[in-house]
């Protein structure tokens, strides 16, 4: 008598929720850092203040700390962003990696179910 | 074989879902186009904006080359880039779906399978996880997102964006004092694409989970069949 058995569970559906979640987390940090602290300065900075005072911004005002803050933070939040999609995407390949070893083990269970299947069975009634 | 219909609108979406190739193509073709607009439209008005001087550029009146062409370039940077990320949208979208024929054809097949087991045998089939739905409305939370930034796209760069740019840089724009319509209007421009870029992206995370959660009903369907298929074995081979 053959000895079939279900797959295991693949150490890979584990994993990969935490990749999912991270994806979610990084993303969502881009887009209210973006809409809460970002777009108000953006709009505050450039908006609110003409060229000339732009420009004539002394070293220790806040309108020089705004500058710094519109120009410095896209330059880690956009790679955060796509650090993100990469989670995401790694999610994804631990998901397909997983998929093998199950149609290996449906390959396995199908071989021997056959036969009975045949003996046993071999009418399509719904 | 008898398969159950899905409810409204999960029957629709599910009805679409073979139609993955034509989405996939369609979702190539937009990106195609934001590829044409960059060399015919966006490369053109750049070569002739950058042309010439600093003074020259910045000094010259509404209604010249060079304020057309900056108008032109601001144009198609307030739109093109939403319409892309429509087209990959798409793309995950073709995914999705093909993802979603995979499940269906299993259960079906599993359907198949188990009814050529003897009635004595049979175990009934489970009826669909509830993932497939949540997969099937993520990928379409997903694209409506970047259709709606992509809509945010088009009102920008019809409206606020070329009625700003289409101004003298050195004459009108630079002087505009505080409290100006021109002051506000810069507000926008320069501010939009903060929360309009990381919004794409997560539109995009609506279509990864999608994928994932997709991929979570194949391999849940698959192991499940393959325990009822031990489960036939067994009670089959005890029966003699």
């Amino acid at each position: 008598m053959n000895t079939i058995k279900p797959p295991v569970s693949p150490w890979q559906m584990k994993v990969f929720p935490f990749f999912t979640i991270l994806g979610w987390v990084f993303i969502s940090a881009a887009f209210i850092v973006g809409l809460f602290v970002l777009t108000p300065n953006t709009i505050s900075y450039l908006g609110g203040n003409a060229k000339a005072v732009r420009d004539a911004a002394e070293f220790g005002t806040p309108l020089l700390a705004q500058l710094k803050t519109i120009t410095a933070t896209p330059r880690w939040l956009e790679p955060l962003a796509f650090l993100g999609v990469a989670s995401f995407m790694v999610g994804i390949a631990l998901e397909f990696s997983s998929i093998p070893a199950i149609l290996k083990n449906r390959g396995e269970v199908m071989k021997v179910c056959f036969p009975l299947l045949r003996e046993h069975g071999g009418n399509n009634e719904s | 074989m008898k398969v159950n219909k899905s409810p409204f609108p999960y029957n629709m979406i599910e009805k679409m879902m073979p139609s993955f190739g034509r989405i996939a193509m369609m979702g190539w073709m937009i990106v195609l186009i934001a590829v044409l607009v960059g060399i015919f439209v966006l490369g053109p008005a750049q070569a002739t904006f950058f042309s010439d001087a600093k003074a020259v550029r910045e000094g010259a009146a509404a209604g010249s080359a060079f304020v057309q062409a900056n108008v032109s370039r601001h144009i198609a940077e307030a739109w093109v880039p939403q319409f892309k990320f429509f087209g990959l949208g798409l793309g995950l979208m073709a995914i999705v779906m093909a993802l979603g024929t995979i499940a269906q054809k299993l259960r079906e097949m599993g359907i198949v399978i188990t009814n050529h087991m003897p009635k004595d045998l049979r175990s009934s089939v489970p009826a669909p996880p509830k993932t497939v739905r949540v997969f099937q409305l993520s990928t379409l939370m997903g694209v409506m997102i970047l259709m709606g930034v992509l809509v945010i796209g088009i009102v920008l760069a019809t409206g606020v964006v070329p009625s700003y740019w289409n101004h003298s840089i050195a004459s009108e724009l630079n002087p505009a004092v505080v409290g100006s319509t021109l002051l506000t209007q810069l507000g926008v421009v320069a501010s939009f694409s903060k929360w309009l870029n990381p919004l794409r992206l997560f539109g995009m995370a609506f279509l990864f989970t999608g994928i994932t959660l997709a991929l979570t009903v194949i391999i849940g369907t698959l192991r499940l069949q393959a325990g009822l298929l031990v489960k036939f074995y067994q009670q089959a081979t005890t029966k003699g």
